[in-house]
């Protein structure tokens, strides 16, 4: 558990149902969301708005099937682990949000699954939200999270200039994180990503809600020049590689396909450990 | 990697790839119990040996000759026992195989061979080891290796002692013969050279010393009656053979020499004027003119020999003595020189028997010499053969120590392979210790990234979060499951291990 969100909780027993969140800015982006407990602040538009918003959330134990953290699942190592990551790139953004690209090595390490708990993660903390991009247009995952799979998607928002941005995000049934799912796709896909409009959308994304970060769940390395327009499009990378499945030279090969300054790390996903031995 | 963390990485990958733990863990076990099952039992026999082998020649020829040296005792030992005479007869001994055909006999020499061992234990201890899966087949293949073993080696003591006897007998007998000859020969020798004894030099000389003596003597004694000779010879030629007119001129200058010494007299008392030396002065000068007158006619008759022979001639007889004494003196010269060359001929005589002696006495110390060695020589070799014989004696009767069994033939009452529970063990070890190994070595050459450290060491970059398997509910219980099965699977493996070591204690396998 964060110190954010440690404070969050003690000042919620303490002083009733009080919301931290940060001052407002005074102009442009938002200040970090570094506020002091305790101290009584407006809660911000647009998560009030997104709360009245939010359809059936899904419980503990319906994310857990799905291979989701919940925040009260306080024994899963993954929890933790996820949190601490979050909490690394909150620390590295300086509070303030960003897009953070997740991309495995090679197809089959995982990357979705660290992409949508890393966005779970960050949308435990009441004060953030995130959302969750299905970069992954040849073989897309996001769209199992959304219940109604017919609703549009990015690749509906590139071929139709006349659905808005807040059309194609979606409700997931969890609190502060919405999805973008890849939508009907085209037979070839690939120009997306280099078009102006795909910056555009990334900007705007950022740029409408200044507390929401926004997960990228990217395509393999092996397809490197997604990767590589992807990343460049992102603050910050992270490079899963599985237990077992990757190997040094794709390691390698994703590596040199981003630039250093936007590498956070990697998130080597699957380590085996006995679930009753913590 | 620390200790603790190969650990901690082992246990997780065994998690991880547990139905190949456990398979490789229920392989190990079937196999290493089979092959307990099916491992023949082997029971060891063992007997030691004591092993002098020293040649029976060594101490009997010690001092005398100098013996070869002995072979490698424990090759050698091997040698016999594995040798084709001993093999043939343990095989028939021991009752491995009945009228095997050649090339039979010849593998289940082989397989002998490999099945025995021969160990030097210290100096002269030799110890014989046979396995063979019948204990009793084990007990009397060993036992018949140590009686046989035994046997050879008296009997090759026996033939080296009877051969070391032969060859001392052998000696001795020739020394006897060189002794006979020589005293033979010696004897020859004293008969054909009866001088030839001890002290005849000294005598010898001791005669040559005398005859020489008397040569020298004798010599001398020649040389006096030569030099008397020579001086008669002279006088006789100066003496007359006649001696008248020596007398009468003699007797004129008597009378001269008696008158001139009256006269003499005279002249100290008186002058010449006295008469008396007057009448003596005339006398004396007729008695000269008397006397040159005498001589005169002595002259002048000589030729015609006796003119006046009437008158004086007689013989002279210091001549005649003289020539008496001559003759007398040349018969001693002649009797002197016959001495001399008698003696001389003597010395020619003892020089030559001396010759003769010499060479007889050379030979003699010679042969003498030769015989006093050849008698030491066989006096030693007879008491060589007498000890000789005593060792023959000593093993006929196996009185001899130098080969004895020190430690009965035993076989081992339980097998000597290793026991059914080690079998167990070994397997539960392996089972546990293969699939780690496999696993470890898989950590260690595996390109797919195995361990967090190792990306972060390899790559340079670091790992933002180690995100464990996210167990779903399905996945648990299907995780349940699995684990039960599995514990099942290493139940009944350790169930199988402990129901056939049982039946194998309780002897029904």
């Amino acid at each position: 558990m964060s110190k954010i969100e440690k404070a969050l909780k003690r000042a919620g027993e303490e002083r009733g149902n009080l919301q931290v969140v940060a001052p407002a800015a005074p102009e442009g982006r938002t200040a970090p969301w570094t506020a002091l407990v305790g101290q009584q602040v407006e809660r911000p538009e647009t998560i009030s708005r997104m709360a009245e918003n939010e359809h059936k959330l899904l419980s503990a134990e319906e994310l857990w099937v799905r291979g989701i953290i919940h925040p009260q699942q306080t024994k899963e190592p993954a929890v933790q682990v996820f949190r601490e990551l979050r909490t690394k790139i909150s620390q590295q953004s300086q509070g303030q949000n960003a897009v953070i690209l997740v991309a495995a090595v090679s197809g089959g390490n995982g990357a979705s699954f660290i992409a949508r708990n890393l966005a779970a993660a960050f949308a435990f903390d009441s004060a953030k939200t995130a959302l969750l991009v299905d970069c992954n247009l040849r073989n897309p995952s996001v769209h199992e999270l959304i219940p109604d799979t017919s609703l549009p998607g990015l690749a509906d928002y590139f071929e139709n200039p006349e659905i808005a941005v807040s059309k194609i995000i979606h409700p997931v049934g969890i609190a502060r994180l919405r999805a973008i799912a890849t939508g009907r796709l085209r037979e070839n896909p690939a120009e997306y990503f280099v078009s102006t409009k795909m910056r555009r959308l990334i900007d705007s994304l950022r740029e409408r809600f200044r507390e929401r970060f926004i997960i990228l769940d990217g395509p393999p390395m092996s397809d490197i020049a997604d990767a590589r327009i992807l990343s460049e499009l992102s603050d910050y990378v992270l490079v899963v590689a599985r237990h077992g499945r990757a190997t040094n030279a794709q390691i390698e090969n994703g590596l040199s396909a981003i630039s250093s300054s936007k590498l956070l790390g990697i998130v080597f996903n699957d380590e085996p450990r006995i679930p009753w031995l913590r | 990697m620390y200790p603790e963390q190969i650990v901690k990485v082992l246990i997780n990958e065994s998690f991880h790839s547990r139905w190949l733990v456990v398979g490789m863990f229920v392989i190990m076990n079937v196999v290493v119990l089979t092959a307990g099952l099916l491992w023949p039992k082997s029971y060891t026999g063992s007997t030691s040996i004591v092993v002098d082998e020293k040649s029976i020649m060594e101490p009997l020829m010690k001092g005398a000759a100098v013996a070869t040296e002995t072979q490698d005792r424990n090759r050698n030992a091997r040698e016999v026992i594995l040798g084709r005479s001993i093999m043939g007869k343990v095989v028939e001994r021991a009752g491995l195989a009945d009228h095997p055909t050649a090339s039979e006999q010849e593998g289940l020499f082989e397989k002998i061979k490999a099945r025995t061992t021969v160990i030097p234990v210290g100096r002269d201890v030799i110890k014989i080891e046979y396995r063979d899966s019948d204990q009793n087949r084990a007990l009397f293949v060993t036992k018949a290796f140590a009686d046989l073993f035994l046997e050879e080696m008296i009997a090759q003591k026996e033939s080296d002692t009877r051969a070391a006897f032969d060859f001392i007998d052998k000696q001795a007998q020739e020394y006897q013969q060189k002794l006979t000859a020589a005293e033979e020969e010696l004897r020859q020798l004293r008969s054909s050279n009866l001088d030839a004894r001890p002290g005849s030099e000294i005598e010898l000389s001791a005669r040559l010393i005398a005859l020489n003596t008397r040569i020298e003597n004798t010599t001398m004694e020649l040389r006096e009656a030569e030099m008397k000779y020579a001086s008669l010879e002279r006088q006789v030629n100066g003496e007359a053979e006649v001696s008248v007119l020596a007398t009468r001129e003699a007797q004129f200058r008597a009378r001269i020499a008696e008158l001139q010494a009256k006269l003499d007299t005279l002249r100290l008392t008186f002058l010449d004027t006295h008469p008396d030396i007057v009448q003596l002065k005339h006398q004396i000068q007729d008695l000269r003119a008397e006397a040159v007158a005498q001589r005169e006619r002595r002259d002048s008759a000589k030729p015609s020999d006796r003119v006046e022979g009437d008158e004086t001639v007689v013989n002279n007889p210091v001549y005649q003595q003289l020539r008496r004494e001559l003759s007398q003196s040349r018969l001693t010269i002649d009797t002197l020189k016959a001495r001399i060359a008698e003696a001389r001929r003597l010395v020619q005589e003892e020089v030559n028997r001396g010759k003769g002696l010499h060479g007889g006495e050379a030979r003699l110390v010679e042969l003498t010499r030769d015989y006093q060695i050849n008698r030491e020589i066989y006096q030693d070799l007879l008491h060589r053969r007498e000890r000789a014989r005593v060792s023959i004696n000593m093993d006929s009767d196996r009185q001899s120590a130098s080969f004895k069994i020190l430690d009965p033939a035993t076989a081992t009452l339980s097998p000597s392979t290793p026991r059914f529970w080690q079998f167990v063990l070994g397997g539960l070890m392996l089972g546990v210790l293969v699939p780690l190994g496999f696993l470890f070595t898989r950590l260690q050459f595996d390109p797919r990234v195995r361990l967090a450290n190792s990306i972060s060491e390899r790559h340079k970059v670091q790992v933002a979060a180690t995100v464990p398997h996210l167990w779903s509910p399905v996945e648990l219980t299907g995780l349940r499951k699995e684990l039960a099965i599995l514990a099942l699977v290493v139940t009944a493996t350790l169930a199988l291990s402990a129901t056939l070591s049982v039946v194998r204690f309780l002897g029904i396998l």
